[in-house]
């Protein structure tokens, strides 16, 4: 009986949920359950929901963290957290070799008030330092692709780590937003706690206060302020369907890669524009062989910060991700050439074929009112003579 | 007033009354009952005619009737003579591969695909093959992959494979409508200079492309709407003078076989139906009044003088109409996952890009795909096979499965089929599936 018991401690359990982690985050075609844990981060759902103002089911998931979290001191960092597994496991190897934190000032708890107080105004600031966010960008090493924001969002993770060495514990106890959400948590029950029972006031609280005051008042009006220098630059690209709009989605996006892992078609890859910083490994549509299902909504099912609002399946011929342009001049109808394929392909009966000098010469157009996008004209054009545009 | 006068004015009078009702015009509503010896002809509505029971003669008692002499006809009536079946082939034209020659189709897509080993393999052998062989021989077909053949090379070399084989040939002859006995096939009615006749049969083989047989026999089909085009060639493109001031290249169509000769294709008008005659006359009047313009206007560009309007096609090209329900029907998941059927009687090959789970699939890496003797047979009709463009397969295959070698395929199996079932005196649907491969391979077919 004593395995039983070693394996249901503590320990075990973390390891379990660390693999498991792992496994969400790896690119394995798990559709739906694609970086599911990032979906307990209370920082990522509060975030989420002070900037679009509504919820999701699956945001249900982080309340019930946020009510064990208001129970047990640290609930999340000591049971599901990978990221702080793998600090405790480097803190606790270098325990008492390192330099002293305790007088570095707890920037997590000011990153976290920060934040959520600026996505009250519409920007959810730092939401790009919530710890689930850093691991799963780890994973994005198994893109297809690499380039100078891959390898960023790659070192992000091992980055973390490597604090713990000439710090350690620093970053779960002093940097991370999330640790800093859970401590202020704690705090709040506290002074809830000692007020009921006690009935006597907390000296710090005063202190705390202010800071605090000057903290949220500091991220509102970066909140307010901000949007009018994030206007994107840089070549316009196709973004997945129901994402917000732009400016939004760039501070939105965790970069966490779930949509690009979970598409069945693989038309996803990380935007990696280097005029354009900000939007630096969002998702990105590219039209190589693949195009978007008429009846997929995988993207926005696995979008823990709602950049990607959920949609229904039935909402496709709405959701518009651009307009098809076709290129006549190497259209083979053009030379008399046997095709149908673009209006074959579309299920938005957006492409017609019709006669230019006569029916002799018929050539296929877009019905703007009814394009959708999509790409499937794109790739099943034989010369490839169709994009779309955003 | 006098007798005489009072007379005369009498007869004038009268007589002009006379002419005058004699000569008057009025319009009376048509005659409810008909006047005419024949018992009622006209309906009540005038929508239809009777037509009176009469004798018609036999004009030919045979194991094998083949309707229509396209690619899937020609290919099935000389495979089901090969098995020692008497055959018999009807064709309303005067020449043999159908839209492949006198519907100037001239590309014999799709003799290649993938097999399973990932490379690109021939898949259309058997009677197609000898045809591509023949043609290629006689210098008469570009390319090795779906070879472009010349229109009067192909009914040649057709006509003369059908004479080898000691096929029956019915020239200018319509096939009108089946003769049933119950759910048994017994024979069709056929049209000519001859007169209406019926030819009874054993088994017939429905290659009217347009489902003509299992229409009248009551089979149930779905009907497609397709574009419906008109072929041209155009003659003298070797003589074009490229260095003549204001010469602008223009597109002419592609090479044939024939150095001077292009042909030229046509999409031609969405969601027609084929099956209406009216339509069928309004498209050809159209289209071939575009065609003579459009060469009219080549011929004014300069260096395009000499460019001449060789031919329109015979016949409309239609794509698709009238597609069988039998007993399988082929779908596109089979043709992308190596199938294999047991009663398989070929494999064709795909010549478009496709999309298929989400992403496009080019056609060279189009998988082969087999062909099962069940998406052939109807579900009701005894002693019937289809062949050609209107056999069993599901919409999303028709660019693949309407086309030249995929007829000829379908043809030869069907036409082994029918001459075996004769031979054993089987019922098709109870054909042993070996045998049928047996025949099959024996006449140079491959099974995959």
């Amino acid at each position: 009986m004593a395995w039983i018991k070693r394996i249901m401690s503590k320990a075990s359990i973390r390891g379990g949920i660390t693999m498991l982690s792992i496994l969400f985050a790896l690119p394995l075609g798990w559709g739906g359950f694609t970086g599911f844990t990032i979906w307990l981060s209370p920082f990522v759902m509060l975030n989420s929901v002070f900037v679009l103002k509504s919820v999701v089911w699956l945001n249900g998931l982080a309340v019930i963290t946020l009510v064990l979290i208001f129970l047990r001191k640290r609930w999340f960092c000591k049971t599901i957290c990978p990221v702080g597994w793998g600090c405790d496991a480097v803190s606790l190897y270098r325990k008492g070799r390192g330099y002293s934190i305790k007088k570095i000032p707890p920037v997590g708890k000011w990153l976290a008030i920060g934040s959520l107080a600026a996505a009250f105004a519409g920007i959810p600031l730092f939401i790009l330092f919530d710890p689930m966010s850093v691991f799963n960008g780890f994973f994005v090493i198994f893109s297809r692709e690499l380039s100078v924001p891959i390898v960023l969002s790659f070192l992000g993770l091992p980055f973390l780590l490597a604090i713990n060495i000439p710090f350690p514990g620093i970053w779960c106890t002093k940097l991370c937003p999330l640790g800093g959400l859970q401590d202020e948590i704690t705090a709040v029950k506290n002074v809830i706690l000692q007020k009921q029972v006690k009935e006597e006031r907390v000296k710090t609280i005063t202190s705390t206060g202010r800071r605090f005051f000057l903290v949220s008042a500091t991220g509102l009006l970066g909140g307010l302020l901000l949007p009018s220098f994030l206007t994107p630059v840089g070549k316009r690209y196709l973004q997945p369907p129901g994402s917000v709009p732009g400016d939004l989605f760039n501070t939105l996006c965790l970069r966490c890669g779930n949509c690009i892992k979970s598409c069945p078609t693989g038309i996803l890859s990380h935007h990696m524009d280097m005029q354009n910083k900000l939007s630096w490994m969002v998702p990105e549509i590219s039209f190589i062989d693949g195009y978007c299902l008429e009846n997929c909504n995988t993207c926005s099912q696995v979008c823990p910060s709602g950049a990607i609002t959920l949609f229904g399946k039935n909402a496709k011929n709405r959701l518009i991700i651009g307009i098809a342009d076709i290129k006549l001049e190497n259209c083979l109808l053009a030379k008399n050439t046997e095709c149908d394929r673009c209006k074959a392909a579309c299920s938005y009966d957006a492409i017609k074929i019709d006669k230019t000098e006569g029916a002799i010469r018929m050539l296929p157009s877009v019905i703007k009112d009814q394009c959708v996008g999509c790409g499937a004209c794109v790739v099943i054009c034989p010369p490839r003579v169709i994009e779309v545009v955003p | 007033m006098k007798r005489r006068s009072f007379l005369s004015n009498v007869v004038l009078t009268s007589g002009s009354l006379i002419l005058g009702t004699a000569c008057g015009r009025k319009i009376e509503s048509f005659p409810t009952e008909t006047e005419t010896g024949m018992a009622a002809p006209v309906s009540e509505n005038r929508n239809t005619v009777l037509e009176p029971a009469r004798q018609i003669p036999i004009l030919a008692e045979t194991d094998v009737l083949v309707i229509g002499g396209g690619p899937a006809g020609t290919a099935a009536a000389i495979a089901a003579s090969r098995t020692g079946a008497e055959t018999c082939l009807v064709e309303r034209y005067n020449h043999l591969g159908g839209l492949w020659t006198g519907g100037l189709v001239l590309p014999l897509l799709a003799t290649h695909a993938i097999d399973k080993n990932k490379k690109t393999r021939q898949v259309i052998y058997g009677i197609g093959g000898e045809m591509a062989q023949r043609l290629k021989d006689l210098g008469m077909s570009i390319s090795e992959v779906d070879p472009v053949v010349d229109p009067e090379a192909a009914k040649y070399v057709l006509d003369e494979m059908i004479v080898e084989a000691g096929v029956k040939m019915l020239y200018h002859t319509w096939a009108t409508n089946v003769i049933m006995d119950g759910n048994t096939l017994k024979g069709v009615f056929v049209e000519s200079k001859s007169g209406r006749m019926a030819i009874l049969a054993k088994i017939v083989v429905d290659c009217t492309g347009d489902g003509d047989i299992f229409h009248w026999a009551g089979e149930k089909y779905d009907e497609m709407q397709y574009h419906i085009g008109l072929v041209h060639r155009l003659g003298n493109i070797d003589r074009i003078d490229k260095s003549k001031a204001g010469y602008v290249e223009m597109a002419l169509g592609d090479p044939t076989p024939i150095p001077s000769v292009n042909w030229v294709n046509m999409h031609g008008e969405n969601n027609q139906d084929a099956l209406d005659v009216l339509n069928l006359s309004r498209l050809q009047l159209e289209y071939r009044r575009e065609i003579w313009e459009s060469v009219q206007k080549i011929r004014q560009t300069p260096g395009h003088e000499k460019v001449f309007l060789l031919d329109t096609a015979s016949q409309l090209g239609v794509r698709a109409s009238r597609i069988l329900d039998a007993e399988y029907r082929l779908t596109l998941e089979d043709t992308m996952t190596y199938t294999s059927f047991d009663d398989v009687i070929g494999v064709s090959g795909a010549w478009t890009t496709i999309l298929y789970k989400g992403k496009s699939v080019p056609r060279q890496e189009r998988p082969l795909w087999q062909i099962p003797l069940r998406s052939l047979i109807p579900k009701k009709t005894e002693n019937l096979l289809v062949a050609g463009r209107c056999f069993c397969f599901e919409r999303e295959l028709v660019e693949d499965a309407r086309i030249i070698g995929t007829c000829l395929i379908t043809g030869h199996g069907a036409g082994a089929a029918a001459g075996l079932a004769v031979k054993e005196g089987e019922m098709v649907r109870n054909l042993d599936k070996d045998k049928l491969k047996g025949v099959l391979l024996q006449q140079g077919a491959w099974l995959g």
